[in-house]
């Protein structure tokens, strides 16, 4: 049975729990096994560190890294900044800072030699578990529904360090998708980011909104899918809630519930539903409901 | 040689008037390699960095192409000023379809990093609670949240874990930032 280090971040446990409550039961469901990153911290975000001091940034990195190496295992993470810090801060402390870094790790009794990888989540379930075993694992299906999938920018670029799909045309997370039964047809906006991430929405509100509605109007006229599958915190708080500010604005009159994809995916291994997705700002009860009704 | 002055008046704001006296300063590009734009030199100014940009939408949007002139022409003043490198989204668009490899992300973070240099307004404060619980999130507040989905209250990281928290905060107690800037981590800088 393949062995993962799940780290958390800073957003999912304090925000969004119930995501972190449906990777806890996906995960093992479809043959992983977890185990907690002691004393794991902040990744640490771009936002934070990075923009300040590199190497403490990179310090912080290795913090994390060196805790998942201890349990032997590689780590495997749903946040896509959290990915990309670590694995980009990976690969720079393997390739330059390593000695610099080791001086601080020493000043906390750690090591790090760089056996320990990272995996973002959406890797894991393609390609460690495999579409196979999501499909026979399954008890509810999305059959006959249509979802749409936003790829977290943060595991397709820059690609020759964190990648794992095609950056131009990524389909792991839509691979994963159809095994639960849904139709992931393409819409011409598909590729573009959520915009919640970085500085963006909180500088100009006005922009952000407009750019994002775009991307919505893009998939309610091309698709009108039945749910959004992210795969990424940041892309599941600004989709689900940004609805509902468009919503007050008069800039959009619809609904799409938002699913992070270990949720949907525990409802169709048939978790209880109040447990793994119970926290939303766009109301997902009608969705679940169907899913429920789709006993295979 | 024909006279663009004229035209550059016609077609600006005041605030964009150029001014040829304006100072400039060499070693600008230096330090901005130095701190993580290694690349910064490689740029040709094909804008293929703009074109794809989230930000691209907004009136004031991020542009790393508009940026990396300012640096090579060495506008200093202009740049300490400049508010855009904080709404980058940290996609990697840039970083990515870059023709020229100059890591136009990378330069964004050592922009901001520069900046902090320069005026530390700039330093974000979350900084200080990294280090004071481990996480930008105070997890402790979601304890009844998490309980009632069966999950422990809080989570085995640093935030619950006294010992390692303080290896944590020795570790960072290393770091330029912390020993600089004390204050921000609420270190007395008499100790």
């Amino acid at each position: 049975m393949p062995e993962f280090g799940l780290f958390l971040g800073c957003n999912m446990p304090a925000i969004r729990p119930d995501v972190e409550k449906a990777i806890r039961e996906s995960l093992p469901a479809v043959g992983v096994k977890l185990l907690d990153i002691e004393g794991a911290a902040c990744c640490p975000a771009f936002g934070t560190f990075y923009s300040v001091d590199e190497e403490a940034a990179l310090a912080v990195n290795a913090w994390n890294l060196a805790l998942a190496e201890k349990l032997g295992v590689d780590i495997v993470v749903q946040c896509g900044s959290c990915y990309s810090t670590l694995k980009i801060g990976r690969h720079k402390i393997l390739n330059g800072w390593k000695e610099v870094i080791d001086r601080y790790l020493q000043k906390a009794d750690l090591t790090y030699t760089g056996k320990t990888d990272v995996r973002h989540i959406i890797d894991v379930y393609r390609n460690v578990v495999g579409v196979e075993k999501i499909r026979e694992s399954i008890k509810y299906s999305l059959d006959g529904m249509k979802a749409v999938v936003q790829n977290p920018c943060h595991v397709l670029r820059p690609s020759k360090i964190v990648g794992f799909d095609d950056p131009e045309k990524p389909t792991a997370l839509k691979d994963i998708t159809e095994a639960l039964g849904a139709k992931v047809p393409y819409y011409e906006r598909e590729k573009q980011c959520c915009g919640g991430s970085g500085g963006f929405a909180k500088r100009d509100k006005k922009a952000n909104l407009e750019f994002t509605k775009k991307k919505f109007d893009s998939m309610k006229d091309e698709i009108d899918p039945d749910l959004i599958v992210v795969s990424c915190i940041t892309c599941l708080l600004h989709l689900d809630s940004i609805q509902e500010e468009m919503r007050k604005q008069g800039m959009i009159d619809y609904k799409i519930p938002v699913f992070d994809y270990s949720q949907i995916l525990a409802i169709c291994l048939g978790k209880d539903p109040d447990k793994v997705a119970r926290l939303s700002v766009t109301p997902r009860d009608e969705l679940i409901g169907r899913v429920l009704d789709n006993r295979i | 040689m024909m006279n663009f002055l004229p035209f550059l008046k016609r077609h600006r704001g005041d605030s964009m008037t150029i001014n040829l006296d304006e100072e400039r300063d060499k070693t600008l590009i230096e330090e901005i390699i130095e701190l993580g734009g290694h690349d910064l030199v490689k740029c040709y100014q094909c804008g293929t960095c703009i074109a794809d940009c989230p930000t691209g939408i907004a009136d004031e949007p991020l542009s790393a192409k508009r940026i990396i002139h300012m640096i090579k022409l060495g506008l200093r003043d202009r740049l300490v000023e400049e508010q855009t490198p904080w709404m980058c989204v940290t996609c990697g668009g840039c970083e990515e379809r870059c023709p020229r490899g100059a890591e136009p992300f990378e330069i964004i973070l050592a922009v901001r990093r520069w900046q902090c240099r320069e005026d530390e307004t700039y330093i974000p404060l979350v900084l200080g609670e990294i280090y004071e619980r481990g996480h930008t999130q105070n997890i402790v507040n979601a304890s009844e949240l998490r309980k009632s989905l069966d999950l422990p209250e809080v989570p085995p990281t640093v935030i619950d874990r006294p010992e390692y928290l303080e290896r944590f905060r020795k570790m960072l107690r290393e770091t330029k930032v912390v020993r600089e800037y004390g204050y921000i981590f609420g270190i007395d800088e008499e100790e």
